[in-house]
């Protein structure tokens, strides 16, 4: 007896590519993108796995399940995806240079203070980017994406005391790294 | 209220403290890509390594030499058509380039252009924003709210890979006043050094 197969919402005629990515990317685009950011060395590489994240998300929106996943959930461990991918055929670039933070958002108002956040910033991704791997995903979806610890259980499929552990253990780390 | 223990509450609130954004018509830009259908790269998988790569492409090579069968014409022109994105900042993704290039190589012939019909390429209704010979130059126009758009990483000179990027200055919301493309070399250690001289 054939199964039948139950129509998946998100591919119905009123859910086009272009309307689904514009959804996605306006409820989740600037997380996921600040997310990979903290990860890559300049705007130009975060934009292209952005766009990759919505990309791959359309196309494979007819396997999305809303009662297993949120929609931020799934898309976050697609991103994790692309940047892991990414990550392991690129070689590392510890230095973050001051030229390429212009993504940065800053409400510091005059010049000056915005340079010095700018230094400080790229002093914290440069410390950031010697720690192991799994530190820095970590680090990035924490701090990169204003997700909470229970979010960040989720995409990782932890338990968040877990997650909790090993974010301070990576907060640990990363102190010794920065201390003089 | 912070959730880190006391001892790292700095360094919690500093990272807490970072976000970095998007350029603002990056998700039009996206829901233009998503349209149109465009795929996103392919997951790359471990391959033979880049010797082993080279030495087969030499051995292909030789052979195709010996035999006396050019390999790829990579001299004659190609046509590259790429719409719509925010070209002119009017802050719609209605803009397209066509360009015609070397393959891989120089630009010969360039168009910015306004999608009037919604073709998705060059069209006589179009209205055309900008267009340039061989070498990019600065179109005469004032500086002031002088503005550069990028848009990275395309397929914009035939070549292949997406690895290009256009570059736009213009003054919003109708006015093109320089394009170019460039290279995005994948191993620079920032931005500041990681393309090409502007095509």
């Amino acid at each position: 007896m054939p199964i039948p197969v139950r129509a998946n919402p998100l591919r119905s005629a009123t859910a086009p590519p272009e309307g689904l990515c514009r959804e996605w990317y306006e409820s989740h685009g600037a997380g996921i993108y600040s997310y990979l950011r903290f990860q890559l060395p300049s705007a130009a590489v975060a934009e292209d796995l952005t766009a990759d994240v919505f990309l791959r998300a359309v196309r494979a929106a007819d396997r999305f399940d809303p009662n297993r996943a949120s929609a931020r959930t799934w898309l976050f461990r697609i991103a994790r995806n692309v940047l892991r991918d990414y990550l392991r055929h690129e070689r590392r670039h510890p230095h973050v240079s001051l030229g390429a933070l212009d993504d940065l958002r800053s409400q510091a108002p005059s010049p000056e203070e915005r340079l010095l956040w700018k230094e400080e910033v790229a002093r914290l991704l440069a410390a950031v980017a010697t720690l192991p791997a799994s530190d820095q995903e970590i680090i990035g979806l924490r701090y990169g994406s204003e997700l909470d610890t229970g979010d960040v259980a989720q995409i990782l499929g932890l338990r968040e005391p877990a997650v909790r552990t090993r974010l301070w253990r990576a907060l640990g780390r990363l102190r010794r790294v920065l201390a003089p | 209220m912070s959730e880190a223990p006391e001892d790292f509450r700095d360094l919690d609130r500093s990272l807490r403290a970072i976000r970095f954004e998007p350029p603002a018509s990056f998700g039009a830009e996206l829901a233009g890509r998503a349209a149109r259908g465009e795929a996103p790269r392919p997951p790359r998988r471990p391959g033979p390594g880049r010797a082993l790569l080279a030495t087969a492409a030499l051995v292909a090579g030789g052979a195709a030499v010996a035999l006396g069968r050019p390999i790829i014409s990579r001299s004659l022109p190609v046509t590259i058509d790429r719409c719509c994105y925010d070209l002119d900042g009017g802050g719609a993704a209605d803009d397209g380039v066509r360009i015609v290039a070397k393959r891989d190589a120089e630009v010969r012939r360039l168009w910015v252009y306004e999608d009037r019909d919604g073709s998705r390429d060059l069209s006589p209704p179009d209205v055309v924003r900008l267009r340039r010979g061989a070498a990019p130059s600065l179109a005469e126009g004032g500086s002031a709210g002088l503005i550069a758009l990028r848009r990275c990483c395309l397929d914009f000179d035939g070549g292949g890979p997406d690895d290009d990027g256009l570059l736009v200055i213009g003054v919003p919301p109708d006015r093109v006043l320089m394009a170019a493309i460039y290279e995005r070399r994948a191993r620079a250690p920032d931005a500041a050094h990681s393309h090409s001289r502007l095509r």
